[in-house]
């Protein structure tokens, strides 16, 4: 799934940001990447301003039903998922 | 309610479901389910949206041996080993082996496809006699084509279907007894599908989830094929009835958006977003809301509810909740919604489908709008025939010219 990105800590890290309007609160992110989203109220939040666990947090985005997960490279600014 | 589906002929005219009026929201209340079940009713947006994803809150205590009786009907949603009745990582574990399929990227990618399926229908239709039958040859067979084509059921046959959809979301419809045996041969057909894409699989869903739960290792075989029938269901009975009664609407009220509706999909989709919000999919008579079971005691919109109480999320009073949503939906027909509405629920359970719903019911209109901008009801709304006696209500038949 993650084949052809570049390993975790080689770009200097990945922002997740979470569209809390959009969240539907299913939980799956949470599940995919604990270290890096949780709920609260029902909807997700990072943890972290920044991380490394690009498998995790890739996962994540990918599986989110609302499309309101998004993963950044931090240097370039790349979207990395979805 | 009688269990002799003759004795439910209707003695007067129901109204269509656009015009059911919400309750109005309040703090939640003590009331009973058809069997006597005292249950929480909660209606206020905000609380519906905390019982659907407050993890103390949950459908598998519903199914527990200490649980009591919830409909005096039994349906295919009772099912312990539903993707619906799971929770926690159990249903984590099931749902990831078909969330990729329904994310919007993935459902964006047969766009064109269900495009071509309605273009297809309208063709058809307007080269039929006339007056004809909406549901018949469009409403119905557009969501079967859709989801026997994901999951790779071109040979199915639509009698079959058509029985075991009457009877998985029955309630006075058939008897018990009815109800048990088309599970029964429903249960068959699945496990036998089951065991043949794992024998040789193709590119379909049901390859696809069969395969993930495999490699999982912990999904169960009943899980599994509950999970395929379950989509076969749920793949086309709601959206043939969502459809049906936008129709409806459509086609009588809400006539004066007809030819707006053929503009733009773009206007489409908003006019689909605010049907799904505000027309019900059918009355609240026999579940008063989505149901859940508290696993403690849980604060709801400041009422305690106290571990094992069973709690109903009224989603279309939520929907209509006038602290959220205008009051005149149909003033609105074509503004965005806003606040995200709860007709697919939210949480755990929020409809896996909704992507592909929603673009089935905006090409539906859109493409039937724009084909034939005429369209009109030949039957008035007091005579329009329901189908009763199920979960949904939808119209049975629509019969139209142009």
């Amino acid at each position: 799934m993650s084949a052809g990105f570049a390993g975790p800590g080689e770009h200097g890290g990945l922002t997740v940001s979470v569209d809390r309007t959009r969240c539907a609160g299913t939980g799956l992110c949470a599940a995919s990447a604990p270290d890096d989203l949780a709920l609260s109220d029902g909807r997700a939040r990072p943890l972290r301003e920044r991380t490394d666990a690009l498998d995790e947090v890739v996962e994540a985005a990918e599986l989110c039903p609302m499309e309101a997960i998004t993963v950044r490279r931090v240097a370039t600014g790349e979207q990395l998922a979805p | 309610m009688s269990l002799d589906p003759s004795d439910a002929a209707p003695t007067e005219a129901l109204i269509p479901l656009h015009c059911r009026q919400a309750a109005r929201p309040g703090p939640p209340e003590l009331t009973t389910l058809l069997t006597g079940t005292p249950v929480y009713l909660v209606r206020r947006h905000a609380d519906v949206r905390q019982v659907l994803t407050d993890p103390r809150l949950g459908r598998a205590p519903l199914y527990a041996a200490d649980a009591p009786p919830l409909t005096p009907y039994p349906n295919l949603l009772d099912d312990p080993d539903g993707l619906l009745n799971l929770d926690g990582q159990e249903h984590q574990r099931l749902r990831r082996t078909v969330q990729r399929a329904f994310t919007p990227r993935a459902i964006a990618r047969w766009r064109p496809w269900v495009a071509s399926v309605v273009e297809d229908l309208v063709s058809r239709l307007s080269d039929a006699a006339r007056p004809a039958d909406l549901i018949t040859a469009f409403a119905r067979p557009l969501p079967v084509a859709v989801i026997s084509r994901l999951m790779g059921l071109d040979t199915l046959d639509l009698k079959r279907l058509a029985y075991w959809s009457d009877h998985a979301l029955s309630t006075s419809a058939h008897t018990p007894e009815q109800v048990r045996e088309a599970i029964v041969d429903f249960l068959a057909f699945g496990t036998a599908l089951v065991a043949k894409r794992r024998a040789e699989p193709g590119d379909d869903l049901v390859s696809s989830l069969v395969l993930a739960a495999d490699e999982d290792g912990e999904v169960t075989e009943q899980q599994i094929v509950r999970l395929v029938i379950g989509l076969v269901v749920a793949g086309h009975e709601t959206t043939m009835t969502s459809l049906g009664n936008a129709l409806v609407y459509l086609l009588t009220d809400g006539r004066d958006a007809w030819e707006r509706l053929a503009g733009s999909e773009e206007e489409a989709a908003a006019a689909a977003e605010q049907l799904l919000r505000s027309v019900p999919l059918g009355e609240n008579e026999v579940l008063p809301g989505l149901l859940r079971r508290a696993k403690e005691d849980v604060e709801i919109g400041g009422v305690l509810v106290p571990a094992g109480s069973v709690v109903a999320a009224d989603h279309f009073a939520a929907n209509h909740d006038p602290e959220v949503y205008p009051a005149d939906w149909q003033g609105g027909l074509f503004d965005p919604v806003g606040t995200p509405h709860l007709t697919f629920g939210a949480g755990p359970h929020h409809c896996l489908g909704a992507w592909l719903a929603r673009m089935e019911l905006e090409l539906a209109l859109h493409r039937l709008a724009r084909r034939l901008p005429g369209l009109r009801l030949t039957v008035p709304v007091a005579e329009i025939e329901w189908r009763r006696g199920l979960l949904t209500r939808s119209p049975q038949t629509l019969p139209a010219t142009w």
